[in-house]
């Protein structure tokens, strides 16, 4: 079981999932926070922080979710009033109307919530909503293995230094 | 006269005592080398009787631990075993064929986990450092990742070691933006790389290596991928084409008596059983019989016909 970790985020891979967790480089004056992309297929270089570039390769028996953080200002809102990540999710969790981009076939399934004092939105999308027995397992073996620490890492792994 | 025998007496004397004095102190240095481990045979041992080496090879063991416990006990010399590892052990669930995810950061700090099994694609990885001379030339040609000439549908990673061996920095200057690349130590130990540049194939829907190697140029290496794919559609591996197994024991990729007794099934299913002639050629024409002729007909009007592609026994009993 391949371990990921970065930005506070830490993630023990079950079989046949990958993943990244990155920071998008700023633009201007914004402000970006970590997210976290997981997949049963291979992730291109370059995917959209909820999937697009990535749930158009999709095939029916795969999974892709993400973990978005938000800035610190939504913490306390309603939005994220829920207190923990979700670990268990139900097949009537998935519907093909809770999608960000509508790609016939697929569910998807999102949740806000806060944890360790950082507000976070989950999402997943099934490759097909007719298996979701079948995936919903694997997304919730996913969630088992996912752990958020209060503040991000105070040295990020990879960071450059001397040897 | 009298007197120069007794002179001659003691000098005879002390050359005596000279002479054992000598031969005492080089024994000591002797045993002294021994004991720091040079040197063949213990002088304060029995010799060795041939007939029973290995019992009195067992004692003598016993008895210069029993010797270096009491040497240690009076303040003597220590003996200590000197620590020798061959390598931390692969986990008990891998051998030389499986293919663990590779798990590690990018250049520029994020962490990347990358499955290669559990999908139906080939991933070719490329082990690559940042300072040897030849990966130099993967480095460039990696940069156009269009013109690599590799068959359509393979994925390439590039893996270095981690960021505690290798300067994220150069690794970053090297790496084209549409590039994979994971730095990562333990991949480096859980594939076995013996050095870099080095080339790991390996088959997604089976789960394992089904290549590795080393090249100098890259040309070399999308040659021996072709050559992996075009034997992968001949005999079926994986679950890419099922029902086209020609051999379920390479497909499985099983391995000593596991493979041969899968072998004796698959021969034993095509009705070729112990002593069978197919099994014992002795000319070249039983080996590719020119009788046999496995390609299409040739359109007509394509001028002259080609050479025949002959089958092997193997393609016979499939």
């Amino acid at each position: 079981m391949a371990t990921l970790q970065a930005h506070g985020i830490h993630a023990q891979l079950p079989n046949s999932f990958e993943g990244r967790i990155f920071v998008r480089p700023r633009v201007a004056d914004e402000i970006t926070y970590p997210v976290a992309h997981f997949a049963t297929f291979p992730l291109p270089n370059q995917v959209g922080d909820f999937g697009s570039g990535a749930v158009t390769l999709m095939g029916p028996s795969d999974i892709f979710a993400v973990l978005f953080e938000y800035g610190p200002e939504s913490v306390g809102t309603r939005l994220f009033a829920r207190q923990g990540m979700p670990r268990s999710l139900g097949i009537d969790d998935f519907r093909p109307n809770l999608l960000r981009r509508g790609i016939g076939g697929q569910s998807g399934t999102q949740w806000f919530f806060t944890e360790s004092e950082r507000p976070f939105t989950f999402y997943a999308v099934l490759g097909s909503h007719a298996r979701r027995a079948a995936l919903v397992p694997h997304v919730n073996g996913l969630l088992s293995n996912l752990s958020l620490s209060p503040q991000p890492l105070a040295a990020a792994p990879g960071t450059v230094a001397w040897n | 006269m009298v007197a120069l025998v007794i002179i001659l007496t003691v000098v005879v004397l002390l050359l005596t005592v000279l002479v054992a004095g000598l031969l005492r102190s080089h024994a000591d240095i002797l045993k002294a080398l021994h004991d720091l481990g040079a040197g063949v045979g213990d002088p304060s041992q029995e010799p060795i009787n041939l007939e029973t080496h290995n019992h009195s090879h067992d004692q003598e063991r016993n008895q210069r631990r029993a010797r270096n416990r009491d040497r240690n006990a009076n303040g003597g010399p220590i003996s200590s075993p000197i620590p020798f590892t061959m390598g931390s052990p692969l986990p008990g669930e891998r051998n030389s064929t499986s293919a663990p995810t590779i798990a590690g950061v990018t250049p520029t700090g994020d962490a990347l986990a990358i499955a290669v099994s559990g999908n139906d694609h080939l991933t070719l990885i490329a082990f690559l450092s940042s300072g040897c001379a030849t990966c130099a030339g993967f480095w460039e040609a990696f940069q156009a990742p269009e013109h690599l000439g590799l068959p359509d549908g393979i994925r390439l990673v590039v893996v270095t070691k981690g960021p505690e061996m290798e300067i994220a920095g150069e690794v970053q200057a090297k790496a084209h933006s549409r590039l994979q690349v994971v730095m990562s130590t333990d991949a480096w130990g859980d594939y076995e790389v013996p050095g870099s540049p080095f080339f790991v194939l390996v088959d997604g829907s089976a789960g394992r290596r089904i290549g590795e190697g080393v090249a100098n140029h890259f040309s070399q290496v999308a040659e021996l991928v072709r050559r992996a794919q075009v034997d992968m559609q001949a005999f079926g591996v994986g679950t890419r084409r099922e029902g086209g197994s020609r051999s379920r024991a390479f497909a499985g990729g099983l391995d000593g008596p596991a493979r041969e007794s899968a072998n004796d099934q698959e021969l034993r299913a095509a009705g070729i059983l112990p002593g069978d002639p197919s099994l014992y050629p002795s000319s070249f024409e039983d080996v590719f019989p020119s009788d046999i002729d496995v390609l299409p007909p040739y359109p007509e009007g394509a001028g002259t016909n080609p050479p025949a592609q002959r089958s092997t026994p193997e393609r016979r009993a499939g």
